[in-house]
């Protein structure tokens, strides 16, 4: 019984729950070493009550990572500011940044994910010697995570020194497509990469792996106008929607794909299709997050399914039915209007 | 943010004039925040479903965030008598 008690005690405290927007921050800022698993739940969901039960089980199987439980309208501040619309909803960060999401209670997906993330992340050091070697792949790894890295106080949506500022402000200018690490969120990476690069001061500007400089180095490039031949550029998202909207005839914007749709709106607009027999292809809205919002904006749609012919929005599943039911769903499909 | 079938439908009757409104929550099947709306004004005539359907997102623009399962039915009231009709 005393056992018994210990364990359940055990488990209460390896899943946390997180009950404001401050303890949140601080709980990412305290757990940017290992893989932080947030909860966006409500008491009155069945489903995320039983999606507790099983991050409880995977606290056990997973000690090194962090399981936390946030009731979603209860934390207005952090559900919106990673626009959470539904519960439960799991987030995974690393490095006081997010890096996956999973929207639904899939027990199995869930678990994928955690073994995923684990299995990508390095495992402690038990030796010093471990320790360089270690860190010193790590920030191989960390200089190539992207064609442009930019090591940086903050973030480029919140820097947090002036010269961070800048450098994110001479990048966005000139359309660079870059990814950045937030190096306050690990002293490790601070003190080593300074060492690794022979460089002793922040922001510093990674392509292909290779150290460019910092602002002084940038602005002198911008300068003699060689910045854009060095830093790839990105391609704006605008573009790349009309790409994707027009990548087949019929473009079907769901959650999951033709095998597995992952919420019943999607489901029901796939057995619609299906049923016209004409040819279409899907995009996975879950697996990114950029096309998703992006495409709100784009199509001035706010929800999804979103069903395009030729580029052109059709709408929801609301409308496809609503086209079905008169019988003028197979000729817009065959672009005979 | 309010999100009840009350609050909903009296928003969509004064922005949409809509002379008929049916708000139904369907949270209980989804485990989150759903509805299920209809909505009679003469706003939709002369228009296709795309646009009937973009009045009514806009006039919720600062709910559907919230909300994450969200069916709609736009009728004019033409056709909202001959549906009753039937």
């Amino acid at each position: 019984m005393a056992a018994g008690a210990a364990e359940a005690g055990e488990a209460a405290v390896a899943v946390v729950e997180v009950g404001s927007a401050q303890q949140f921050e601080e709980l990412l800022r305290l757990k940017t070493k290992s893989l932080l698993v947030v909860h966006f739940w409500a008491p009155w969901a069945p489903q995320c009550v039983q999606m507790n039960d099983v991050m409880a089980e995977l606290a056990k199987e997973h000690p090194h990572v962090s399981f936390v439980k946030l009731e979603a309208e209860a934390v207005p501040e952090v559900s919106e500011k990673y626009e959470i619309s539904s519960v439960p909803t799991f987030l995974f960060f690393k490095n006081s940044q997010k890096v996956d999401r999973l929207d639904g209670a899939h027990a199995p997906e869930l678990t994928k994910k955690v073994q995923r993330h684990v299995s990508s992340g390095a495992f402690p050091p038990s030796t010093n010697e471990h320790l360089k070697e270690d860190l010193s792949l790590r920030l191989k790894k960390l200089t190539h995570a992207a064609p442009c890295m930019l090591f940086m106080k903050g973030t480029p949506q919140e820097p947090r020194c002036g010269f961070s500022k800048q450098m994110v402000e001479i990048l966005h200018k000139h359309n660079i497509q870059f990814s950045s690490f937030d190096i306050f969120s690990d002293e490790e990476v601070r003190q080593g990469l300074k060492t690794y690069s022979n460089w002793p001061t922040y922001p510093q500007l990674y392509v292909s792996g290779e150290l460019i400089g910092g602002l002084d180095i940038i602005k002198e490039l911008e300068a003699s106008e060689e910045l854009d031949t060095i830093c790839p550029k990105a391609p704006k998202l605008e573009e790349r929607l009309k790409v994707l909207t027009n990548k087949a005839s019929v473009m079907l914007f769901m959650k999951g794909n033709k095998q597995e749709a992952k919420c019943g709106f999607s489901k029901q607009i796939l057995e619609i299709l299906n049923s016209t027999g004409v040819e279409y292809e899907t995009f996975d809205i879950l697996e990114d997050e950029e096309v998703r919002q992006g495409l709100k904006t784009f199509s001035n749609w706010p929800t999804y399914p979103q069903l395009y012919v030729r580029g052109d929005l059709v709408g929801g599943l609301d409308i496809v039915k609503e086209l079905k039911d008169n019988g003028e769903l197979l000729p817009i499909l065959k672009g005979e209007n | 943010m309010e999100l009840s079938a009350d609050y909903l439908r009296e928003k969509l009757r004064q922005d949409l004039e809509a002379e008929h409104v049916e708000v139904e929550d369907t949270t209980l099947n989804r485990c989150a925040t759903s509805f299920r709306v209809l909505v009679v004004s003469a706003k939709f005539e002369g228009k296709p479903l795309l646009q009937r359907h973009r009045l009514v997102n806009e006039c919720l623009a600062e709910e559907l965030p919230h909300i994450h399962a969200f069916e709609q039915k736009t009728l004019t009231p033409e056709q909202w008598t001959r549906q009753r009709r039937e």
